[in-house]
């Protein structure tokens, strides 16, 4: 409140800081809000998938079960083959309202299934059901940790923007205000102050030329008196002034 | 002078005096199956604890005892692992041929883990976790599987390998009939023909071998072990040969070119549907082509029904019930080595099944649990009692 010189020029000033932290916290409200709608979206998408995917796990482990039963023990051979992924997450960048999102994309390398013949001699059907049960499982779970993560960012970003946003109202904008409120009532005072000293010295003017009128036409008295107040006997010479006619030079 | 006894295998006369015992033996472990009210209590259990309870009271109390592991995968290791005591124990007893008849079982558990041993070599796993997962029944000696992934995976190593190594194992016939057909057909070296045949076709190739070999031995040994043991390899080898189209389709082994080649070769050469059958078979492209080839052999043609219209029971399972059917059969008549398969395939049914009921009681998956071949069940449907 003291450092700042209560000028005009830093009036405005002021006024413009006070403009711009206005405006930027109407946009960074708008923000706010958009993310908290895409955060609501994304709460109730990761609440469906995880619904599914519980009924999914437990779908594609009873299928393996089976396959075993039906196949016997093809794990190891499974996990002693070349393992080239067939399967491939790729990561991408969404933009939510300025907000960079992470994003899992899933895509096929084209890789054909190395364990083709796997269950050549019994199960094989049971094993195809395997591969496409866990295939889709693997989808959700890829679907569901790309929902969780960006989930996870835009809470971040939420809690940064509802952060600048209440700075802004609770801190920035009073603290300018506060400023243009004493700048305004400083220059207010020294207008004052000059009107008020303007005042006294118009009236201390008015008397002193009441004074000087008066003692004016007290002169002006005295002269007349004066004049009034002359001898019978002409003289002459005391009615000549000297200054009267222009062609006397003495 | 003595005329010499013309001695029949089975007969009744020296049967028991080589074989009696073993047979004994065989006879007294079909005891130790779990019978239809141990599988009603362990349909009915909540838990896996609730099922290492139940089996206490069962034939397997000495193995769950002492494990503390309760995952399926633990109880499976835990009734292989009583099965393999079982069978070495026989295996000991016995004299010729039935020793050499007890390894030619074991011989298909050798060819898996050969398999395994071989792929784990060319990944580059651990030997000592590639050991772990081999099935005990097909153990070889330790040294030699030792050093099967030893050997530099590169064609000398491979070439190196299989003289010294595979030749002297009792599968080593097999991989050089099968090396000799793909070098002729491929012209390539040992090493590529493993690296680029799937594992699962060597394997095929293998069993196939394997199943003609011991129908051989069979039928040489006569007597009711060739009727009987006959009629159970031919019925392998169809299962194979069917389950082999069924499940080539959509893979590369149904392209016209592939057929006739590669599919036909892995079909086995015993069996009823050889030669007219598989040679139909061979033409096969899609499920409605194999329908008709089972349409004129009435076995199958049941089977074939069962997993076109049904969507309850799936192909496996009918042929599991089929192979069930066939092998309490075996037990049935005296005098032959039929019973000593039919014990280890039907132990093996009996752990698939238990596997089968911990995982569903693990998974909560109750509607599901009924869905197993019981073994020696008063209720199965060819005893004429109701499945309950």
């Amino acid at each position: 409140m003291s450092e700042v010189p209560p000028t005009r020029m830093n009036q405005q000033v002021y006024k413009g800081k006070k403009k711009a932290a206005e405006s930027g916290h109407k946009l960074l409200k708008k923000k706010a809000d958009a993310l908290k709608v895409k955060f609501r979206d994304y709460a109730k998408m990761i609440a469906e998938t995880k619904g599914t995917m519980a009924s999914d796990a437990t779908t594609a482990f009873f299928s393996l079960t089976q396959a075993e039963y039906a196949a016997g023990n093809f794990k190891q051979k499974v996990a002693e083959g070349t393992l080239t992924a067939r399967v491939r997450v790729g990561a991408g960048i969404d933009n939510v309202a300025g907000v960079k999102l992470p994003v899992f994309s899933v895509y096929e390398t084209g890789a054909v299934a190395d364990n083709q013949s796997l269950g050549l001699v019994g199960g094989g059907k049971k094993i195809v059901a395997v591969r496409d049960k866990f295939t889709v499982f693997l989808n959700q779970l890829i679907k569901l940790a790309s929902l969780q993560t960006s989930f996870v960012t835009l809470d971040e970003a939420m809690k940064v923007t509802n952060r600048r946003v209440n700075a802004l109202e609770n801190v920035t904008i009073p603290k300018i205000q506060v400023v243009l409120d004493y700048i305004e009532r400083e220059l207010d005072e020294l207008e004052r102050e000059d009107f008020t000293r303007l005042k006294l010295v118009q009236s201390k003017k008015e008397v002193a030329e009441k004074l000087a009128q008066a003692e004016a036409t007290k002169l002006r008295k005295v002269e007349l008196l004066a004049k009034a107040n002359m001898p019978n006997d002409e003289d002459i010479t005391a009615q000549f002034c000297a200054q009267d006619d222009e062609d006397v030079v003495f | 002078m003595t005329t010499k006894v013309q001695m029949v295998h089975g007969g009744m006369t020296d049967f028991n005096i080589y074989h009696g015992y073993p047979e004994a033996l065989v006879r007294g472990m079909r005891c130790s199956f779990l019978s239809d009210a141990d599988y009603h209590h362990l349909t009915q259990c909540e838990s896996l604890d609730d099922i290492k309870l139940n089996l206490a009271e069962s034939d397997y109390s000495a193995a769950v005892a002492d494990s503390d592991n309760l995952t399926p995968s633990g109880f499976q290791g835990v009734a292989v692992q009583k099965m393999v005591t079982e069978f070495t124990y026989l295996r000991t007893q016995c004299v010729e041929p039935l020793s050499t008849f007890l390894d030619f079982i074991t011989y298909e558990y050798m060819i898996e883990n050969i398999m395994l041993l071989l792929k784990g070599a060319l990944s580059g796993r651990n030997i000592n976790e590639l050991l772990a997962q081999c099935h005990p029944l097909g153990m070889f000696k330790a040294s030699t599987m030792r050093s099967i992934p030893t050997f530099e995976p590169n064609a000398r190593g491979f070439a190196d390998l299989y003289q010294t190594v595979l030749v002297d194992t009792p599968v080593g016939p097999y991989f050089a009939m099968f090396l000799q057909e793909s070098s002729e057909k491929g012209g390539g070296a040992v090493r590529n023909v493993i690296e680029e045949v799937e594992i699962e076709i060597i394997k095929s190739s293998l069993i196939k071998y394997w199943i003609e070999d011991f129908y051989q031995f069979c039928m040489k040994l006569g007597g009711d072990t060739a009727e009987i043991m006959g009629e159970l390899l031919k019925v392998r080898a169809d299962t194979n040969a069917i389950n082999i189209t069924l499940n080539s389709f959509g893979t590369s082994l149904n392209e016209p070119a592939m057929r006739i080649s590669d599919r036909k070769r892995l079909y086995p050469s015993v069996g009823h549907l050889y030669p007219a059958g598989t040679a139909m078979l061979a033409d096969v492209s899609n499920e409605e082509e194999l329908g008709r080839v089972l349409e004129l052999f009435p076995a199958y043609s049941g089977i074939w029904n069962i997993h076109s219209t049904g969507n309850d029971k799936s192909i496996d399972d009918a042929f599991y019930e089929r192979d069930v059917q066939q092998l309490e059969l075996a037990f049935e008549g005296q005098m032959h080595f039929g019973v000593f398969y039919a014990y280890v395939k039907l132990k093996e049914q009996e752990i698939r099944n238990l596997v089968w009921i911990t995982e569903c009681v693990l998974q909560q998956q109750k509607d599901e649990i009924e869905k197993f071949v019981p073994v020696f069940s008063f209720h199965a449907p060819w005893r004429g009692g109701k499945k309950k």
